[in-house]
């Protein structure tokens, strides 16, 4: 399974929310980074074909979307960002609905509904109207009909936001149970979600891809600019507009700060282990 | 299945329960109107309601005849021969009328069927009673039927109309085709449907208000990625889409229907489903009888509505609200209300008859014809043509709409 990304561009009047992204994905879990406005969700709806590029073109196997038609569809599962369900279907039937739209049989259907509902725990509210349905159950009913069909591309975006810790968990497992042999692509701004269960890191910045690296890797072009250092209050306020502070936390009196920069804050400053958050502040600024 | 979980999308939401019931209440409020207000009056006084519709039934049942020659000239003679007793005659200044028996025991039982006669013998722009009977000359031979043809021709060829000769010699043929002698009787409840058939598009408004959000509901809750990311979004599930709509509106609106022709047809019975609708006024040219024209103008009404669903629909794949798509078909349903007719010919007039709301109306008796070269429709065939046209335009745009939709 290949997934290439050949040159993708939307341009919104003016403004260009994907400009000339390019990758070849394989199966793994890719972690989608970026702020808010950098063109993750315009990515991947393009990627689900429910978003037409301006130009460039997305090619599986070596075959592009045109060519596939609904086989295209057949490979994908999409949970988007805060979509709303129907409120006044059960969980149950909304699966079934879901599973006729993505082409299943009836009896698939039924099999693949019960089996998900069960893994993501809901087979208990299964028969409950979703409108009575909490943020958390309603993701994992959302990621529920994303491996409907069991999809050779799973793509997530922000499935965590929301979620309280435990719930994000608990997510979290649920996509590295799901992410087997597929093309995962997860967005979200909870970093440290991604750092858990990601293979590789795209960043993305102003529609473009800043970095696209192994997980293991992604943060060696940082290492030596991470620092720590022990300041008093008044310092730690004049380095916090000076420099990119990652954290900032109070330590009898003290505050301990940890910042992302090319040298040395200062003499005292520890160069520290680089990690995710810090990579993320580094090319996205303060 | 995808149509079964569309439908179920649909009649699940409590706004399509709140806003079938208030439609079906007020259904059912306009056409139980006519029965709440109900009065005929005899010696005694007023009559109201079902009594009242008891009272009426009963004096027709002596007249429900065939209205032969024989029977027509000797009805207007005992008419006549009432006139010629002085104390029979009352007068308001204007005209003379009969009063005390002659007027309760030989004009009242019978008075719609002596007015429908006396009009048969008025000249096209004159509105006569049987009051003008007295000015009747039976002598000269002038018989019922000659002057039913007669009134129709006089109408067809009045100037105002502006009606070409290939289309006074449609009306004419069409005229020519109704069975005489004509059945007289009771049929008050088709008589009421008729009346307000156009009441039945606060129905077609309020289905269309439910069929709104069929494809912007989508794309208000976010939910249009997902369904068009998946294998059939783009295809069978937008035809299910339709389709649940289609369903939804006829069973819809044939409940609606029910209510409105059950309640007149419980109270005013079912009786004069088989006479013709001449014997509510001469001069309609359409040879039904009253059953066949109700049939007939609720299956135009149907096609109305499925344009409407079919607009609706377009609407709804192209807008982000189904508020937006609400404020759009209200003013294309109802403007049309405040627009009155000036007459029958002009592309106003003929436009008019055309739009939804006067599409509801038959307009049985106004002689509404519409010609392209040599050919001449009437106003029901051309509605009914029309709106199938334009559910077959509409409906696969609404598609196409969905199908190429940019979640963005």
């Amino acid at each position: 399974m290949k997934l290439q990304l050949k040159k993708l561009r939307k341009q919104y009047g003016e403004k260009c929310a994907v400009n000339n992204v390019s990758v070849n994905l394989t199966p793994g879990v890719y972690g989608l980074l970026g702020a808010n406005g950098a063109g993750k969700t315009t990515l991947m709806r393009m990627i689900c074909g429910v978003l037409k590029p301006t130009s460039g073109c997305i090619c599986l196997n070596g075959k592009t979307m045109g060519q596939l038609g609904e086989r295209y569809y057949t490979h994908l599962g999409y949970m988007p960002q805060d979509f709303g369900f129907y409120p006044d279907f059960t969980a149950r039937e909304f699966m079934l609905y879901m599973a006729a739209v993505k082409g299943l049989d009836k009896k698939q259907a039924k099999r693949r509904t019960e089996a998900l509902l069960h893994m993501v725990n809901l087979t208990e509210a299964a028969d409950k109207k979703i409108k009575s349905y909490s943020g958390g159950m309603k993701q994992r009913l959302g990621i529920a009909q994303a491996e409907l069909n069991r999809p050779a591309i799973l793509i997530l975006d922000e499935p965590t936001a929301g979620l309280d810790p435990k719930e994000r968990v608990r997510f979290r497992n649920l996509i590295s149970d799901f992410a087997k042999e597929k093309i995962v692509i997860l967005s979200t701004h909870i970093v440290s979600d991604v750092s858990y269960i990601a293979d590789t890191i795209l960043m993305m910045k102003q529609g473009r891809f800043l970095l696209q690296e192994p997980m293991s890797e992604v943060t060696d072009s940082i290492k030596g600019k991470v620092w720590e250092l022990l300041v008093d209050e008044r310092t730690a306020a004049e380095y916090s507009r000076k420099y990119s502070v990652v954290n900032l936390h109070h330590e009898d009196g003290m505050v301990r700060l940890r910042m992302v920069e090319e040298t040395a804050p200062e003499r005292d400053a520890k160069a520290v282990e680089p990690g995710l958050e810090d990579l993320f502040i580094y090319h996205n600024g303060r | 299945m995808l149509v079964k979980y569309e439908f179920l999308k649909i009649v699940r939401k409590k706004s399509t329960l709140i806003v079938m019931a208030v439609s079906l209440i007020l259904t059912g409020f306009l056409f139980g109107l006519p029965i709440m207000q109900y009065q005929i009056y005899d010696q005694d006084g007023v009559r109201k309601g079902i009594k009242g519709i008891a009272y009426e039934k009963e004096q027709f049942a002596e007249v429900s005849v065939p209205l032969s020659e024989e029977y027509v000239a000797e009805t207007i003679r005992e008419v006549q021969e009432l006139f010629e007793d002085p104390d029979n005659i009352g007068n308001d200044g204007n005209e003379q009328f009969l009063i005390g028996d002659a007027y309760w025991d030989k004009v009242a039982p019978r008075e719609k069927l002596l007015n429908l006669i006396a009009g048969t013998y008025s000249g096209p722009n004159d509105s006569w009673g049987y009051n003008r009977f007295p000015e009747l000359d039976l002598k000269d031979k002038t018989s019922f039927y000659q002057a039913m043809r007669g009134k129709i021709q006089a109408l067809l060829d009045n100037p105002s109309r502006v009606l070409s000769r290939e289309q006074k010699r449609y009306w004419s043929a069409m005229a020519d085709q109704v069975d005489v002698p004509l059945q007289y009787g009771y049929y008050g409840g088709w008589e009421i449907i008729i009346s307000s058939f156009e009441l039945l598009m606060f129905a077609v408004l309020a289905i269309c208000i439910v069929v709104a959000p069929v494809f912007s509901g989508e794309y208000q809750a976010g939910t249009d990625a997902v369904i068009l990311s998946a294998k059939y979004g783009k295809t069978k599930l937008t035809t299910a889409k339709i389709a649940a709509s289609l369903i939804f509106g006829t069973a819809a609106f044939f409940l609606h229907v029910v209510v409105a022709c059950g309640l007149p047809l419980i109270a005013f019975g079912t009786d004069g489903w088989n006479l013709p609708l001449q014997i509510a006024n001469t001069t309609i040219p359409y040879p039904f009888t009253f059953l066949q024209a109700v049939l007939r103008n609720i299956g135009i009404i149907y096609l109305v509505l499925l344009a409407v669903i079919g607009l609706t629909l377009l609407l709804s794949a192209k807008m982000k609200s189904p508020y937006l798509v609400l404020m759009i078909l209200v003013p294309i349903l109802f403007i049309p209300v405040f627009l009155t007719p000036n007459g029958t010919a002009g592309v106003y007039n003929l436009i008019l008859f055309l739009l939804p709301y006067r599409s509801a109306m038959p307009e049985f008796g106004k002689y509404i014809s519409y010609q392209f070269g040599g050919l001449v429709l009437d106003v029901l065939t051309i509605r009914a043509v029309l709106y199938v046209v334009l559910t077959v335009i509409m409906l696969p745009l609404a598609g196409a709409g969905f199908r190429k939709h940019q979640a963005a």
